[in-house]
C-alpha cells in the first residue's frame, strides 16, 4: 500500500490568465479510494497529467511513499491511468494488451499467461485471452484496459472519468467491480468525474476541486450533509442560502427570521439547507417562511419545486408522497432547524 | 520524459528540411549561377546576361529555337491539358465510380510515364503492331504508308501519350469529387424541376470545375516541365523545351551550357507560376 | 378453378424473368463502352507481352510467327541487365529506407503539433513536387561533380530524396493528423520507454500508412529516368535508362522485354502492399 502525497502542485498554462491548478494538496494513503469532483475545466485531467508525468508542475511536489517522483520518466513512476476511452491497442489481442506492462519488465512468458489468466478472472471475463479490442464491447473494453493497468501492480491507479461513455446498466456494474477490486488490492486510487452520485459511490474519501485547489476533502456522506463552504455546497447541490445576523438560537436574515440550532451562535453567519429537506406546507407551520411556486418538475424520485423565497429563488425536493403543489401557489417553505447547518462565507 | 521525446518540432523536421532545403537550393542556386555565366568550367567565367539575350532575342544556336520550342511546348501541354480535361469530364460522369473501375484507373496511374510512351511507340510507330496489323489486312504494303503518329512534328504521339496519362488522373480526381458531393443538392435540384441536364450543369460541374481546374493546371505545369516523354516520342525540330535545355547542357562546347540553364530556368519560372496558381484554386 | 398454361406463365413466371432479362442487358449495355476503356488502359501490355514473347516477327504479319522465351533469357542474361536491374533494387531500396527514417519525424511534427512556421516548413516540403525535375538534376549534377558524388550510388540515393521526401512525408503526416497521443502516454504508464514505445506502439499503428509511403519512395526511385541520368553521368546506368536508350535504339522485342522486367518489381511491391491502398494515395502523388 503506497502512499501518496501531493503538496502545493501548481500549473500555469501559456496562454491563461489563471492557473489551472493553484496550491492542490492531497493526501492518499491506505490504499484508498479518493473521488475528485469538479466541474469541467477545472483541472481535473491536469492533475493527472502531472501525476503521471507528461507534463511537469511548475511548483510543488508529488512522494509516492515520502519519495519525490517527479525526476522519473512516466514509465518509472508506478502510476497508471486509465480514459473515458479504453485506448486498448487495437493491433494487439486482449492478452497481449494486458500483457504489455509485464512485457515491458522481460517477465517470462508462462508468468505472464499466468498473471493475465488470474486477471481475467478478477474482472470477470475469462476466456477471452484471444480476442481483438474491437471484438469487445465498451464495458468490456474498460475492464480489460483496468486489467491491463493493474497487472504492473501499480503504486497509484487514477481514474479520469472511465465510465463516463458507457450505457447506465454497464456503468453501474462497472461501478461496483472497480469498488471491489480496489478494496481487494488495496491500491491507493483516485478517481476523478463530474457525476456527484458515482463519486460517492465509490469512494473513502471526496475531494471538491474548484478554481485549482481542493475546496472541500473528507467522507461522501460528510461532504454531501455538510459541505464546509459556499462552493462546494453548491456544487453537492445545496441552493438555498441564509447569510444574517445570529442570536440566540435565531437567524435574521434577508429572506427571513428562523430558529437554529446553534444557540451559542452570535454574530454574522451564513446557513444553508439542502433541497430535500426543505418541506411544503399549506399553512404556516414553525420556521416557515412564506414562498411562491413558481415551477416544478417531475423528476421520477422525487418532485422539484422552484420557489420564490424571499427575493431568492431556490429549488426543493420533496418525496411524491408529500403531495402536489400548483404552479403560482403561495406556499410556506418549513426550513427545519436540524437541517440548517453553517457554512463559511 | 515528454520533453525529451516530443522535442521541439524544428528539430523533427532539421533532417528533412536541411536535405531539400540544400539539394534544391544548391541545385537552383547553381543553374542560376551557370546560366548568368558564372561557374561555367571555362578559364574566364564572368557576370553575362548573354544567355537569356540570346533566348529572348532569337540569337544564337539556342536562341534560333526557343521560341519555336516554347510555342511547341505550350501547344503539346495545352492540347494534352484540355483534352484530358474534357475526356476525364465525360469518363468521371459515365462511370459508376465501382471498384474495379477505380482499381482499373489506379493501376494506369501506377504504371510509369516512360513506360506508356514506350508502349505507345511500339504500338503506333509505323512498325509498330497497329502498322502490321494494318499491313495484314491490306490498307498499307509498306512501313512508310502508315501514318506518322509518333515521332512526327506536330507532337501528336507526345499529346496522346500524356493523354493516355492524364485521363486516369483527372478522372480518378473527379469522381472522388463527386463521390463526396452529398446526394442532397442533386435531389433539392430534381425536386425543383430541373432535368438531368441541368442539374449537372449548375449542380454537379460547378462542385467539379475547381478540383478539374487545378488538377488540370498540375498536370499543365507536368507536361511543361517534363523530359522522358518528348525525348523518346518527339523529333529533331520542333522539340519541347525540356528536351532543347538538356541538349545545350550536353553540348560539348561548354558555354552552351549557359544557355542550357537558362532554358531550364525559363521552364521553372512558368512550371512555378503554373503550379502557384494551381495551388491558389485549390485552396478555394 | 385452374388458370390456363399461358396465362399462368404470363402472370406467375414471365414477370420475374422479364426483370431478371432486362437487368441483364442494362448491365451488359452498361458495361459494353467500357470493353473500349479497358482495351485502352492495357494495350501497353498487351503489346509488350506480344513482342516479349515473339520470334521473327516481320512486318506485316499480324502475329508472331513463333512463341518463345528466348528473348527473356537472353536479355536476362545480359550482364548490363542484371547490373541495372541491381542497381534499380538497391537504390529504390535505399531511398525508400532512408526518406521512410528522415520523413518519419518531420511528418510526426507536421501532423501532431501546432507551431509557428507550420506553414512555412509544410511550404518547404512541398517545394520539390512543383520545381522541375530537369532543373533540379541540371544543378545538382554540377554540385556533385565539385564534391565528388557524380556518378556513384550514394549521389544517386541523395538525389532520389528530393522527389520522395515530400510524398513519404505528407502520406505519414496524414497519418499522424489522425493519430492519438493518448495510445503512447498509456505505453508510457505501463513502463514503456521511448524507443519502445516507438517499436511497440507508434509504428503498428500508423503501419498502413508507412507501407504507403514506403511503396511512393518505392515507386518513384524505381521511375527516375532524368535524375539518375544527369547525376549518374553515363557510370550508374539504372533500369529506366537502359530501357530508354533501348527504346531509341530499336529492337521491339528487346525493348518489351525490358519494359516487362522494368514493371515487375513495382507490380510486385504495389501487389504487397494493395491491402492498404484505398486509390486516393496513388493518386496523392501527383
Amino acid at each position: 500500500m503506497t502512499q501518496v502525497n501531493i503538496t502545493n502542485l501548481t500549473k500555469r498554462y501559456p496562454n491563461q490568465p489563471a492557473p489551472v491548478l493553484d496550491n492542490f494538496s492531497l493526501f492518499v494513503e491506505n490504499g484508498e479510494m479518493v473521488a475528485l469532483l469538479g466541474p469541467s475545466g477545472s483541472g481535473k485531467s491536469t492533475l493527472l497529467k502531472l501525476i503521471t508525468g507528461i507534463e511537469r508542475p511548475d511548483t510543488g511536489d508529488v512522494q509516492f511513499d515520502g519519495v519525490s517522483i517527479l525526476n522519473l520518466p512516466p514509465s518509472k513512476r508506478g502510476a497508471v491511468f486509465m480514459f473515458q476511452k479504453s485506448y486498448l491497442f487495437p493491433f494487439l489481442s486482449v492478452e497481449e494488451n494486458i500483457g504489455f506492462g509485464l512485457k515491458v519488465k522481460r517477465t517470462p512468458r508462462d508468468e505472464i499467461c499466468r498473471e493475465v489468466g488470474r486477471m481475467l478472472e478478477l474482472i470477470g471475463l475469462p476466456g477471452i485471452e484471444k480476442r481483438k479490442p474491437s471484438q469487445l464491447s465498451g464495458g468490456e473494453q474498460q475492464r480489460v484496459a483496468l486489467a491491463r493497468a493493474l497487472v504492473t501492480h501499480p503504486k497509484l491507479l487514477l481514474l479520469d472519468e472511465p465510465l463516463s461513455s458507457l450505457d447506465t446498466e454497464v456503468r453501474l456494474g462497472l461501478q461496483e467491480a472497480i469498488r471491489n477490486i480496489q478494496q481487494e488490492l488495496k491500491i491507493a486510487t483516485i478517481f476523478v468525474t463530474h457525476d456527484l452520485g458515482e463519486a460517492m459511490a465509490m469512494s473513502n474519501r471526496m475531494a471538491i476541486l474548484l478554481n485549482g485547489r481542493v475546496a472541500a476533502l473528507d467522507q461522501p456522506n460528510v461532504l454531501f450533509h455538510r459541505p464546509p463552504c459556499v462552493e462546494s455546497a453548491r456544487f453537492v447541490g445545496v441552493n438555498l442560502f441564509l447569510s444574517g445576523e445570529a442570536a440566540n438560537g435565531w437567524l435574521d436574515s434577508a429572506v427571513g427570521r428562523v430558529k437554529i440550532r446553534d444557540a451559542k451562535k452570535a454574530g454574522r453567519g451564513v446557513f444553508a439547507i439542502r433541497p430535500e429537506h426543505i418541506r411544503l406546507f399549506k399553512e404556516p407551520k414553525e420556521n416557515a417562511l412564506p414562498g411562491v411556486v413558481q415551477g416544478c418538475l417531475y423528476r421520477g424520485e422525487y418532485m422539484e419545486y422552484q420557489l420564490a423565497l424571499g427575493g431568492q429563488t431556490t429549488r426543493a425536493r420533496l418525496p411524491l408522497s408529500a403531495g402536489m403543489f400548483a404552479h403560482g401557489e403561495p406556499v410556506f417553505v418549513q426550513l427545519p432547524a436540524e437541517n440548517l447547518f453553517e457554512v463559511a462565507g | 520524459m515528454r520533453d525529451r521525446l516530443i522535442f521541439s518540432p524544428w528539430l523533427a523536421l532539421a533532417p528533412a528540411l536541411t536535405i531539400i532545403v540544400l539539394l534544391l537550393g544548391a541545385s537552383l542556386a547553381y543553374g542560376l549561377a551557370q546560366s548568368l555565366g558564372l561557374m561555367s568550367g571555362l578559364n574566364e567565367s564572368s557576370f553575362s546576361l548573354r544567355a537569356y539575350a540570346d533566348l529572348f532575342s532569337g540569337q544564337g544556336i539556342a536562341g534560333r529555337e526557343f521560341w519555336g520550342s516554347l510555342g511547341f511546348s505550350l501547344w503539346v501541354s495545352l492540347a494534352s491539358t484540355l483534352i484530358s480535361a474534357f475526356l476525364a469530364l465525360l469518363l468521371a460522369f459515365w462511370l459508376s465510380g465501382s471498384r474495379f473501375d477505380t482499381l482499373a484507373l489506379n493501376s494506369n496511374l501506377a504504371f510509369p510515364h516512360l513506360v506508356w510512351a514506350i508502349g505507345l511507340l511500339l504500338l503506333l510507330s509505323q512498325s509498330g503492331l497497329l502498322a502490321r496489323w494494318a499491313a495484314s489486312l491490306g490498307w498499307i504494303s509498306m512501313p512508310a504508308e502508315f501514318p506518322v503518329l509518333v515521332r512526327d512534328k506536330y507532337g501528336f504521339g507526345i499529346i496522346l501519350s500524356y493523354i493516355g496519362k492524364e485521363v486516369p488522373f483527372l478522372a480518378l480526381l473527379i469522381i472522388s469529387v463527386l463521390k463526396t458531393q452529398p446526394d442532397g443538392y442533386n435531389l433539392v435540384a430534381e425536386n425543383l424541376g430541373a432535368s438531368r441536364w441541368q442539374r449537372i450543369r449548375y449542380v454537379t460541374l460547378p462542385l467539379v470545375l475547381p478540383a478539374l481546374l487545378s488538377g488540370s493546371l498540375l498536370a499543365f505545369a507536368f507536361i511543361f516541365s517534363s523530359y522522358e516523354v518528348p525525348a523518346l516520342l518527339g523529333v529533331n525540330y520542333p522539340r519541347m523545351l525540356p528536351v532543347l535545355a538538356l541538349r545545350f547542357f550536353n553540348d560539348p562546347d561548354l558555354s552552351a551550357r549557359a544557355d542550357g540553364m537558362a532554358i531550364s530556368l525559363v521552364i521553372t519560372v512558368i512550371t512555378l507560376v503554373v503550379a502557384w496558381i494551381s495551388l491558389r484554386k485549390g485552396e478555394q | 378453378m385452374t388458370q390456363d398454361p399461358l396465362s399462368a406463365f404470363e402472370n406467375n413466371i414471365a414477370p420475374p424473368l422479364k426483370i431478371r432479362v432486362l437487368d441483364f442487358w442494362g448491365r451488359l449495355g452498361g458495361g459494353l463502352p467500357r470493353i473500349p476503356l479497358y482495351t485502352l488502359l492495357a494495350a501497353p501490355l498487351g503489346v509488350f507481352i506480344l513482342y516479349a514473347f515473339s520470334q521473327g516477327w516481320f512486318f506485316p504479319a499480324p502475329f508472331p510467327e513463333t512463341w518463345t522465351t528466348s528473348a527473356f533469357e537472353r536479355v536476362l542474361s545480359d550482364s548490363r541487365t542484371l547490373t541495372s536491374l541491381r542497381d534499380s533494387l538497391m537504390i529504390a531500396a535505399a531511398v525508400s529506407l532512408l526518406s521512410l527514417v528522415i520523413g518519419f519525424p518531420a511528418a510526426r511534427a507536421l501532423g501532431l503539433r501546432q507551431f509557428r512556421g507550420r506553414q512555412a516548413a509544410w511550404l518547404l516540403l512541398y517545394l520539390p513536387t512543383v520545381v522541375p525535375p530537369l532543373a533540379i538534376g541540371m544543378g545538382l549534377n554540377i554540385l556533385f561533380l565539385q564534391i565528388g558524388l557524380a556518378g556513384s550510388l550514394h549521389g544517386i540515393v541523395l538525389a532520389h530524396l528530393v522527389p520522395t521526401l515530400p510524398y513519404v512525408t505528407f502520406t505519414l503526416a496524414g497519418a499522424f493528423a489522425r493519430y492519438d497521443e493518448a495510445y503512447e502516454f498509456q505505453a508510457w504508464v505501463l513502463g514503456a520507454g521511448a524507443w519502445r514505445t516507438l517499436f511497440t506502439v507508434t509504428l503498428p499503428m500508423i503501419a498502413p500508412s508507412l507501407a504507403v509511403a514506403a511503396l511512393f519512395a518505392f515507386l518513384i526511385s524505381w521511375s527516375q529516368y532524368l535524375l539518375t541520368l544527369l547525376i549518374g553521368s553515363g557510370r550508374v546506368i539504372t533500369l529506366p535508362v537502359l530501357l530508354f536508350s533501348a527504346a531509341s535504339g530499336g529492337n521491339p522485342v528487346t525493348i518489351a522485354v525490358l519494359a516487362l522486367v522494368f514493371l515487375a518489381p513495382p507490380a510486385l511491391v504495389i501487389v504487397a502492399t494493395a491491402r492498404h491502398l484505398h486509390g486516393g494515395e496513388i493518386r496523392e502523388q501527383y
